[in-house]
Order: structure tokens, then C-alpha cells, then sequence
């Protein structure tokens, strides 16, 4: 057992009393579906969500692939080129990124959700044959500095440097990646590619839950940390509020990133790319994506 | 890469095939993680077309199970009678557990807070087509549980903080199945946001429980995955076993499963019997609604 006794933590924002986003995005959703009726040609087509959402798989594949291994996916025998042939964008990252673990489940944890990354990655690329997009260029060292200045966290932030800067570095990422499944279900004619694209909102929930879960055994300092993190991409993605940081508020947990009705939060595709830019305009990129994302939703 | 982490897989019994008049395939319980899961997008062979309200039905019923296991667990009392709706069946078992760890009383705590929530989403959104609690057994039906899964003749999810983390593996990853599973059928696009809000909840429950699990190890690990392969006997689905390496159920391809409704009656109601099943185990007299018997 490694529960750690905590101290209840002041939040300045209570998940039990906020309001619902859900209804915001079954809003927004609605307002889309209705674009695509009388607009067919303007709406995203199912490839141009999965290749938005294989974006960000690059991005979580690449990240856990280096931490757990210190190469990156090519490296270890995935593909970054598009459909077509085209090759993939360079990765930024420092030197020897492999982190040191000292907790052998922990560890085991970044193994499994590296193979689930990549995994994911491979999954997209063969659901989208020729149309797959190549991998955009991928900042994991700047981009992290930056986020952590926003977060008022210190002007730079290694991710790779201990096992709790590793479970900061996937929070980032965890939680937003179920956002962003959630708001593009909604907006996946294909059945089979909704069964699909529920089946992988499901599997990074369950990645959030576990690194949430350490983070809140690992104290109150990695706690804070996390707080800061989500208020950073609540702020980004205008909403102010809709994400919540590991801790205690009235006796609960709050390990599950979620609203008063009990559901996760839904983030337009708008809201996604504000969070991976770092606020940087859209079609131009930052942070993660220095140059952009591939495909047409970038 | 995927050899390097044992028992990813599918552990299923049975799996029910669309289309194909109910027909279902044997397929041999083993942990080989290559194997592709024969998963299918739930149908209800045979019968009416079902509504969203009835979906949405078959989920508070089992919102109402889990929503009376955590908050007896947590404050030795369950949903009000106005969150039971008028004449809602009885419920036996389910004491308060003595928790000697704050953060799992605290975890314990935002589970309930959750499934409470749950409960009273879906009885806002069904409004007055919404259905009462069903009759819940969390005695009773442990109990048959645990001989079925080979854990001993009786066990008490109550007993003390870490039976009750047993208790809640039981459930949450039949929670995500089921739901991964109705959202397919459901055909307003909000109901859909909806469903996809509570289905990634649970799954977060279910990834935090798989890892107090873990951390737990010997013999609650052993306990759960006679519980995970009692899931699969009994209601077919795909299950992967847990480890340190196996924290997502989910396939091959890191997809997570889903279930028909007939194979998460067939495991609520603890019955792996073929044919008509319509009450047993956690719901002594079925779920209340339209989806409540198996089709097969």
C-alpha cells in the first residue's frame, strides 16, 4: 500500500457545484450537426476527425515512448509517414529523455500505456489507409517550459526528470485526450467508427484515472501541481473552469476529471488545439505542435 | 512490443454475434494477448425496436445498483425515496464500512458522490418515463458470486476497506462495457454526449479501482480476477486480466470492450444460462423496464 495520509486542500473550485459543460457541448454539437445538414461540404468528414485525433496520438505516443525507452516511435519500428509517403516532422525533446523509475508498478503503468499509445497510432494509420496524415513536427521540451510558466509553476519543467514530473507530464495529456474523444464522438457518422472512437475515449479514461490516482498517492505538492495544470488548460481553452486538478474537496477525491452530473467534460476541436498550441493561433501551432497539426482541423 | 505485456486479451466464454439470430460462439477463456476479441455492435435479435428511453432505462437500473453499493458503503444508508422513485423495490445488505485509510474513504466518497449523480440524471432526463429502483440484493448475491468465482461460499464487500475495493471491481468494468455498448444503439445525438460523459466516469472508476488493485496485490488481485473470469463465464464479453501491466480491459488494438445487453443481464443477473434469464443475482426480481430478459 502506498496511500499516503493527505490534508484536505482548499480548492478554489468546487466540481460538485459548477455547471454541466455537457450541456454546452450537446449544444455545440447540435449546432454542428445542423452545419453539416445544410452545409454537407463544410463539415468534417470521419477522416478529417480521426486524422485530427491521430494528432494527438502522435503527440501521447511519442511522449510515453521516450520515457519509457528514450527513443522515439520510428525508432522503435512505428511509422510517421502519411498514407502517401510523406515523411513525418522532427521531435524536440532533450537528450537521454528515458526516465528513472523507481516504483516497479508505476513503471509497469508507463509500459502499458506506451503500448496503448502506440497501439492507438497504428490503429488510426490502418483505419485511414492512403488519407493518414504524417506526423507534424512535435515539441516535448519548449512546450512543456512554457505550459509550466502559464501554470505559475517555475519557467521550466522537465517531464522526464522523476517519476512525479513523469505523472505531471501525463496528466497534461491524459485528461485532455478524453475531452477531445468525447466532443469528436458526437461528430463520427460511421458506426463502426463511433464504436471504435468510444472504445479509445474509454481506454484514455482509464489511463487518466491511474495517473490521476498517483498523483494524489504522491502528495500534496504533486496535488498542487496538477490544480495549477488544469486551471492552465481551463484558461486556454476559454471555458475558465471546466477541468479540475487531483485533490479533496468536501471529503471526496477528485480523481475523476468530471462535472456536477457526474460526466466528463466535452472540448470542441477549437478548444483542443488552444490547449496543445499554448494558446497559439490556429492553422499556425505552438507548444506541442510547433508548426501545427496535419489535416484539415488544425 | 505486444508480447512484452502479459495477459492484454480477451478472456470470454461466449460472445454473442449481430445479426445472426443470437447465435453465439464458444470461445476458449485464455490470456493470449493476440487474439482479436469477437466484440460486435450490440442488437437485440427477435424483438421491438428499443428507444433511446429504453437504453437510458437499462442504464439507471444499473446506476441504481452501484449508486446503492457505494453509498450504503459510504454512509451505511442508500438513495433517498425521492431518488427511488414511487414504489421502488427493496434493497437488501449493505452496511457502512469501517475505513481506515482517509484516501480510500475519500476515493469511496467521490464514487458514490458520482453514481448519485448518475441516478439523478437519468431520472431527470427520462422524466416521467423513468423507472423505479428494481428490487437490489448486496448480500445474497456476493455471496453466490464468490462460490461462482471460486473465492469461498461468502463474501461481505462490506467486511472492511479492502473487500470493498473488491466489491467495486465487480461492477465498474461492467459499467464501461455496458455503456460502450448502448451507445451505439442510442440515436439522439445528446443522449449520445450524455452517455459518452458517464461512460468515460466509470472508466476512470474502473482504472483507479484496477490500480488500488494492484497496489493491493495478494489475494485481492487472485479475488478480482476470479471476479473478471466469473464475468466472462457468465455473460460472455471479453475481460483482461489485471496486472501491473494490464490496468485497461481493453483488446489488441487498446480499444476498451463493450457487451450487449443480454451479456450484462447475464452477469447482474448471475446466470450463465441460455434461453430467457429474467431475474437473479444483484436484481432478485429483474431490472424494471422494457430491457430486462435475455434473448438468449
Amino acid at each position: 500500500m502506498e496511500h499516503i495520509k493527505e490534508t484536505e486542500l482548499q480548492l478554489q473550485d468546487d466540481k460538485r457545484t459548477r455547471r454541466s459543460a455537457l450541456l454546452l457541448g450537446g449544444a455545440a454539437l447540435a449546432g454542428l450537426a445542423l452545419g453539416q445538414k445544410a452545409f454537407a461540404q463544410t463539415g468534417p468528414t470521419d477522416n478529417d476527425i480521426l486524422n485530427f485525433a491521430l494528432n494527438l496520438e502522435f503527440l501521447e505516443a511519442q511522449f510515453y515512448t521516450l520515457a519509457t525507452t528514450g527513443m522515439t516511435i520510428d525508432q522503435v519500428g512505428l511509422s510517421t509517414k502519411s498514407g502517401g509517403g510523406t515523411a513525418g516532422g522532427a521531435v524536440t525533446v532533450k537528450a537521454n529523455p528515458k526516465v528513472t523509475f523507481t516504483t516497479p508498478l508505476l513503471q509497469q503503468l508507463a509500459a502499458e500505456i506506451t503500448q496503448d499509445e502506440q497501439n492507438h497510432v497504428k490503429f488510426l494509420q490502418a483505419a485511414l489507409g492512403a488519407n493518414a496524415i504524417a506526423q507534424p513536427k512535435i515539441d516535448l521540451m519548449n512546450s512543456f517550459n512554457a505550459l509550466a510558466s502559464a501554470a505559475g509553476l517555475g519557467s521550466t519543467f522537465d517531464p522526464f526528470a522523476s517519476e512525479t514530473n513523469f505523472l505531471l507530464g501525463a496528466f497534461i495529456f491524459e485528461d485532455v485526450g478524453v475531452t477531445a474523444y468525447q466532443g469528436a464522438a458526437g461528430l463520427i457518422t460511421s458506426k463502426t467508427y463511433l464504436d471504435k472512437a468510444v472504445g479509445i475515449h474509454n481506454v484514455e479514461a482509464y489511463h487518466a484515472a491511474a495517473i490521476r490516482t498517483r498523483i494524489f498517492q504522491a502528495g500534496s505538492a504533486a496535488q498542487s501541481a496538477s490544480q495549477a495544470i488544469a486551471r492552465t488548460r481551463a484558461t486556454l481553452d476559454g471555458t475558465g473552469n471546466d477541468d479540475i486538478g487531483v485533490g479533496v474537496t468536501n471529503g471526496a477525491a477528485t480523481i475523476v476529471d468530471n462535472d456536477a452530473n457526474g460526466m466528463t467534460y466535452a472540448r470542441t476541436t477549437t478548444q483542443v488545439l488552444s490547449i496543445v498550441y499554448g494558446g497559439g493561433a490556429a492553422g499556425t501551432g505552438g507548444a506541442f505542435f510547433p508548426s501545427g497539426m496535419n489535416g484539415t482541423i488544425k | 512490443m505486444n508480447n512484452k505485456l502479459p495477459g492484454r486479451g480477451p478472456l470470454s466464454r461466449r460472445s454473442f454475434l449481430a445479426g445472426a439470430g443470437g447465435a453465439a460462439a464458444l470461445v476458449t477463456a485464455a490470456g493470449c494477448g493476440d487474439s482479436t476479441p469477437m466484440t460486435a455492435l450490440p442488437t437485440n435479435p427477435g424483438t421491438t425496436a428499443i428507444t433511446d428511453a429504453d437504453i437510458l432505462n437499462f442504464a439507471l437500473n444499473l446506476e441504481y445498483l452501484e449508486a446503492e453499493f457505494y453509498l450504503r458503503a459510504v454512509t451505511g444508508s442508500g438513495l433517498s425515496d425521492a431518488d427511488a422513485g414511487s414504489g421502488a423495490g427493496a434493497v437488501t445488505g449493505g452496511t457502512q464500512v469501517v475505513f481506515k485509510t482517509p484516501a480510500i474513504q475519500q476515493y469511496a466518497q467521490e464514487i458514490a458522490n458520482d453514481e448519485l449523480a448518475h441516478v439523478r440524471f437519468l431520472r431527470k432526463a427520462l422524466g416521467s418515463s423513468a423507472v423505479s429502483r428494481p428490487a437490489i440484493d448486496l448480500s445474497n448475491s456476493f455471496n453466490a458470486a464468490a462460490m461462482a468465482a471460486g473465492i469461498g461460499a461468502a463474501f461481505n464487500p462490506f467486511a472492511d476497506e479492502n473487500s470493498f475495493i473488491v466489491g467495486a471491481f465487480t461492477f465498474e468494468d461492467v459499467g464501461v462495457t455496458a455503456y460502450h455498448g448502448a451507445a451505439g444503439l442510442l440515436s439522439s445525438k445528446t443522449y449520445l454526449a450524455a452517455a459518452a460523459g458517464i461512460l468515460a466516469t466509470e472508466a476512470y472508476h474502473a482504472g483507479e479501482i484496477r490500480t488500488l488493485i494492484t497496489e493491493l496485490g495478494a489475494p485481492y488481485l487472485t479475488y478480482a480476477n476470479q471476479i473478471s473470469a466469473l464475468r466472462a463465464a457468465a455473460g460472455g464479453g471479453a475481460e483482461t486480466m489485471l496486472s501491473g501491466y494490464t490496468i485497461v480491459a481493453a483488446d489488441s488494438n487498446s480499444i476498451s470492450y463493450d457487451r450487449t445487453t443480454d451479456q450484462v443481464l447475464h452477469i447482474v443477473y448471475l446466470s450463465a444460462a441460455s434461453g430467457v434469464v429474467s431475474k437473479g443475482g444483484f436484481f432478485p426480481n429483474g431490472l424494471n423496464g422494457t430491457i430486462k430478459a435475455t434473448a438468449s
